[in-house]
């Protein structure tokens, strides 16, 4: 096919010539509407969070760092070691071994407890599956979101970790906030 | 052998036309047609159904009621339907049922992930239960034995435990206990459950009610990987699947069906056994002894240390192989030492040389039968082995041949034998005389004595001539080797009816040649082989059990002094086992050891005591520091356990079977064959290389009857090389036809006569859980000879020959031949084999 030049031709419309109390406006007036604005804000004072002196709160449900619970009264370790969380991680980031429960060392309410429970959190996903999974709710998602360390080991939670509580609260945003 | 030719039907279910063989039980006969019936306590190879947990429930045409599937018959035409809503509320219904009293623990409970209660009720369950109120409540956890757990209140009474002691072990020690929902699964007497087998209720229980102590809370099934490979801790070799966590670490040992190895059984040695991998004791670096003591050195020295002392050595050196190494092992070091440093000297077996002759008649295919032989003898006869010490598996198949399918069982030994109350026929005979007997018993086969070469003394036939003229008993030829044996004419007799048939199958333990006349005892088994018309037609066959698990195929590919690999003639025989402790220090310089524990289990311990003292260097590749490595060793090699190991073992009925590595070695542990192949590099000069494969290859073309098998053939389930084309291989060996000798007049006196215990085995001493089983020495005895001896049953005695003792506590039993005296070998303290030097021995019994 035969390329014909008018095809291609665009019909530019154009704007009155500047200058004029037209040109004016466009040139101050445009940008006392836009300063309006700035201007209107800077009564209200800063909004920046002075990160990490102040925190953004976060909602109840947010998936941050995993906790382990213990029960209030007896102070046992509500986790008895079964492994369903690490079987139902889809990151595989949880290792569980279990240990027999003796009377004189007794850790969780069942005859077995987790001798051994690590998430490496530079693999977890935050997913939350290992809470649904849970039978005996002995791990929750937490609300910790500062996890960032200077090495991968250090990022493998151990049980005593997790069980701890956080040094530092994150703070929480009222629900409907 | 072929079993008879199976018949089949054609039946419908769920709407599907399914051939089905005729006769199976309808739970198996769906899987024909991929329809899948839940059952909770049918487990065929318990043999006959129960029908006790009623899962199995479906609807046959023509009959009113629900059916249990796993107890019908599958009859042609049937028309069987497993999905209408009757089947589904009684499959709801019996879920329910089963769920009333049971806690549902599962985030607790062992069997969790893998627990067929848990898979049913998800499967076939309505998902939620009427019942609120209380569970019935028992004591738990509770220990049954020290190797099972019980948790009773997860149990669901469906059988199976009880069946397994009551049918398959036979000790008749589980049973049900109390009526009703008050039922529950215990020892009668309430004595833990200790015995050789009892391992495998852990495995059969469908819900988490057994439980195995050493895997408690070890694991779950997404944590683990299972490693199927052959157990070498006896000449059984079954198939074991290992359960392996993080690749380094065997948590379990599980057992991997063969019909055609072990029925899927497995003792409690294999299945515990598996704790020795991981022993702290284990050795995982080389030592080399300096100024008297085994210090931890690097490899590079202790190589260095090893080849100077062969190499100095040369053809002054001689090798002992174990029985847990494999054809590989065994193959590599009969090279090290033939080819490389040019000595004769290599055995595998604790007794004198067999005979090539011998060797190659009794590995004619014709005369070798398969396990599952066992399944459709005619008749079994088990001679001079207690099996359930020396092939634990192999009792098992002998009591399911003799109980559940009906062949008669003769048993032939001297020591009172556990099968004895199986038996249709029990000789009982001197110890050590296996030679008269096996005569005898040899004679009475072929036509009664007629034909019986040696008449007795001249009286004696006279006396049986008169008697036979009077209408009396039928002279017999045999009551002089009768009587050279120790055993009883009448039991010979019924012994030999019994066995008349088209496939007797003849277990024999291989000690019975380890004697001064072991060569002698062959040629009387043989005999007898030859009397029962073995080597014609398909008939039966022989399976001999050696001393050590992979005893015949360290035979076959030259660990024996007199034979090269494939049983080839060699040019100059060495000497055997029984000959070095007099060589050592004097023309035998060096020893190498691998794998083995002469001071453990080779007779004459006071020779061999004085030998490995005497020997210039001591080579010793083990897993432990054993008496011999402690007293003698010069330097010490770590050695592979089984689960760490690539490469094949012969089974005792020649089937060659395959190991394969389930973890990883402990650091420092190198493999054996890399480690002898580096042996033989430095000490020839040129460089072998070989990875496993490629060393199976090599030792399968140097076997002529191996050639042909790869490890593809021989696969996960093993290849018996009878069974190949290879088989035509073998030398040819005629029976031999000669006249058997005079078996040699007993001694006067109380006979010793030694065996080896399942628990008297390096296994009790390091895995932790079987150490309560470790066995005292203990002196079995006649109550006759006791009461003359003035021995009260559980008095210290010692039993002494030539001025050697060995402690023992006494244990009168009433079904001991009096005359005789029973020892164990191979305890760790006191042992027998003290006393023992391949002759028959008469010993003295004092209290201590």
């Amino acid at each position: 096919m035969t390329w014909s030049p008018s095809r291609d031709v665009i019909e530019v419309q154009r704007g009155p010539d500047p200058g004029g109390l037209g040109g004016a406006y466009r040139a101050f007036g445009e940008t006392l509407r836009g300063l309006k604005t700035t201007f209107g804000r800077l009564v209200e004072g800063p909004v920046t969070l002075q990160y990490p002196e102040e925190k953004t709160p976060v909602y109840p449900r947010f998936r941050g760092r995993h906790r382990l619970h213990r029960f209030e009264d007896t102070g046992l370790e509500k986790c008895v070691g079964c492994s369903l969380c690490a079987a139902a991680c889809p990151a595989e980031c949880i290792r569980v071994v279990a240990a027999e429960n003796t009377p004189e060392h007794q850790v969780s309410a069942g005859e077995r407890y987790a001798a051994v429970y690590e998430i490496n959190m530079t693999r977890c996903i935050f997913c939350g599956y290992c809470e649904m999974a849970c039978p005996f709710d002995a791990i929750t998602m937490g609300n910790d979101y500062e996890l960032a360390d200077y090495t991968r080991s250090d990022l493998i939670f151990t049980k005593e970790m997790l069980l701890a509580d956080p040094v530092e609260r994150t703070p929480l945003r009222r629900e409907g906030e | 052998m072929t079993s008879p030719s199976q018949r089949f039907v054609t039946f419908e279910i769920d709407g599907r036309e399914v051939t089905a063989p005729e006769g199976a039980m309808l739970v198996d006969a769906a899987k024909y047609g991929d329809v899948e019936i839940p059952v909770f306590c049918y487990e065929p190879k318990l043999g006959q159904p129960v029908g006790a947990c009623r899962m199995c429930l479906v609807e046959i045409e023509g009959m009113p009621k629900l059916q249990t599937a796993c107890s019908t018959a599958v009859k042609d035409g049937m028309v069987v339907v497993t999905t209408s809503d009757k089947v589904k509320s009684a499959q709801n219904a019996v879920v329910e049922f089963l769920l009333v009293n049971h806690p549902l623990d599962c985030p607790v409970c062992d069997k969790g992930g893998e627990c067929p209660l848990q898979d049913i009720s998800f499967g076939w369950g309505a998902g939620r239960s009427r019942f609120i109120e209380p569970k019935r409540h028992f004591r738990k956890p509770i220990e049954l034995s020290p190797l099972v757990a019980i948790d009773r209140e997860r149990c669901i009474l469906c059988y199976r435990c009880v069946r397994f002691s009551q049918e398959i072990a036979e000790d008749y020690q589980l049973v049900f206990l109390e009526r009703g929902d008050h039922t529950y699964v215990g020892t009668h007497d309430g004595h833990p459950y200790v015995g050789p087998f009892s391992g495998n209720i852990t495995e059969l229980c469908p819900v988490g009610a057994l439980t195995s102590t050493t895997y408690r809370f070890r694991a779950r099934p997404w944590d683990i990987e299972n490693a199927g490979t052959v157990c070498t801790l006896c000449p059984s070799q079954c198939n074991v699947e290992l359960t392996t966590r993080d690749d380094n670490r065997v948590l379990r040992v599980m057992a991997r069906d063969n019909t055609d190895v072990d029925d899927g059984w497995l003792c409690d040695k294999g299945r515990y056994g598996f704790q020795l991998f991981h022993s702290p004791d284990r050795i995982t670096q080389p030592l080399v002894r300096d100024a008297g003591e085994l210090r931890p050195v690097s490899w590079e020295r202790a190589m260095d240390e090893a080849v100077r002392g062969l190499d100095r050595a040369g053809e002054r050196a001689a090798a002992l192989v174990g029985g847990g190494a494999t054809n590989e092992e065994g193959f590599l070091v009969q090279f090290l030492m033939r080819s490389v440093l040019g000595s004769p000297h290599v055995d595998s077996r604790p007794g004198a040389a067999l005979d090539r002759e011998h060797a190659l008649a009794l590995s004619r295919p014709d005369l070798s039968a398969a396990v599952a032989d066992l399944d459709s003898a005619s008749a079994v006869l088990v001679i001079g082995a207690e099996l359930v010490d020396e092939a634990p598996i192999l009792d098992l198949r002998v009591r399911k041949a003799g109980r559940r399918l009906g062949v008669p069982l003769v048993v032939a030994t001297s020591r009172p034998s556990s099968l004895d109350p199986n038996a249709a026929a029990v000789v009982r005979y001197a110890p050590g005389a296996e030679e008269a007997l096996l005569g005898a018993l040899a004679a009475e086969l072929s036509g009664g004595g007629e034909s019986h070469p040696r008449q007795g003394r001249a009286g004696r036939a006279s006396l049986h001539e008169a008697a036979e003229q009077l209408g009396m008993r039928r002279p017999s030829g045999d009551s002089e080797r009768a009587r050279l044996a120790g055993a009883r004419e009448e039991e010979l007799r019924t012994a030999a009816e019994a066995l008349r048939g088209e496939r007797p199958v003849v277990i024999w333990s291989e000690r019975l040649t380890h004697g001064e006349r072991g060569n002698e005892a062959v040629a009387a088994l043989l005999a007898l082989a030859r009397a029962l018309a073995l080597n014609t037609g398909d008939g039966g066959g022989m399976i001999g059990i050696p001393r050590g698990a992979n005893g015949r195929g360290l035979r076959e590919v030259g660990c024996a002094p007199n034979m090269g690999p494939g049983l080839g003639a060699v040019d100059q025989e060495g000497l055997p086992a029984t000959a070095l402790p007099a060589a050592l220090g004097r023309s035998i310089e060096a020893l190498l050891l691998f794998q083995a524990d002469p001071l453990r289990t080779h007779p004459d311990r006071s020779a061999w005591e004085r030998a490995v003292d005497d020997a210039g260097f001591v080579l010793a590749f083990s897993d432990f520091r054993n008496e011999t490595v402690e007293r003698s060793a010069d330097v010490v090699l770590p050695a592979e356990a089984y689960a760490e190991k690539e490469g094949t073992v012969t089974h005792p009925d020649g089937r060659l079977q395959r190991l394969r590595q389930a973890v990883g070695r402990p650091d420092g542990v190198r493999a054996q064959t890399e480690v002898l192949l580096e042996l033989v590099s430095r000490l020839s000069g040129t460089r072998f290389e070989a990875p496993p494969a490629q060393l199976t290859h090599l030792v399968m073309d140097a076997v002529p009857f191996y050639r042909g098998l790869t490890l593809d053939r021989i696969g996960g389930r093993g290849l018996r090389w009878q069974e190949t084309d290879a088989a035509g291989r073998l030398p040819q060996a005629p029976l031999p036809d000669r006249e058997l000798a005079r078996p040699p007049e007993p001694p006067e006196g109380l006979r010793l006569g030694t065996g080896p215990s399942l628990w008297a085995s390096v296994e009790t001493d390091h895995a932790a859980s079987l150490r309560f089983l470790a066995p005292r020495q203990e002196a079995q005895l006649s109550p006759e000879d006791a009461e003359r001896l003035g021995v009260a049953p559980g008095d210290e005695v010692e039993v002494a020959v030539n001025g050697t003792g060995v402690r023992a506590r006494a244990a009168l039993r009433s079904n001991v031949p009096a005359g005789s005296v029973f020892l164990i070998e191979g305890t760790r303290e006191d042992n027998a084999n003290a006393l023992t030097d391949g002759g028959p021995r008469t010993v003295e019994v004092r209290k201590a």
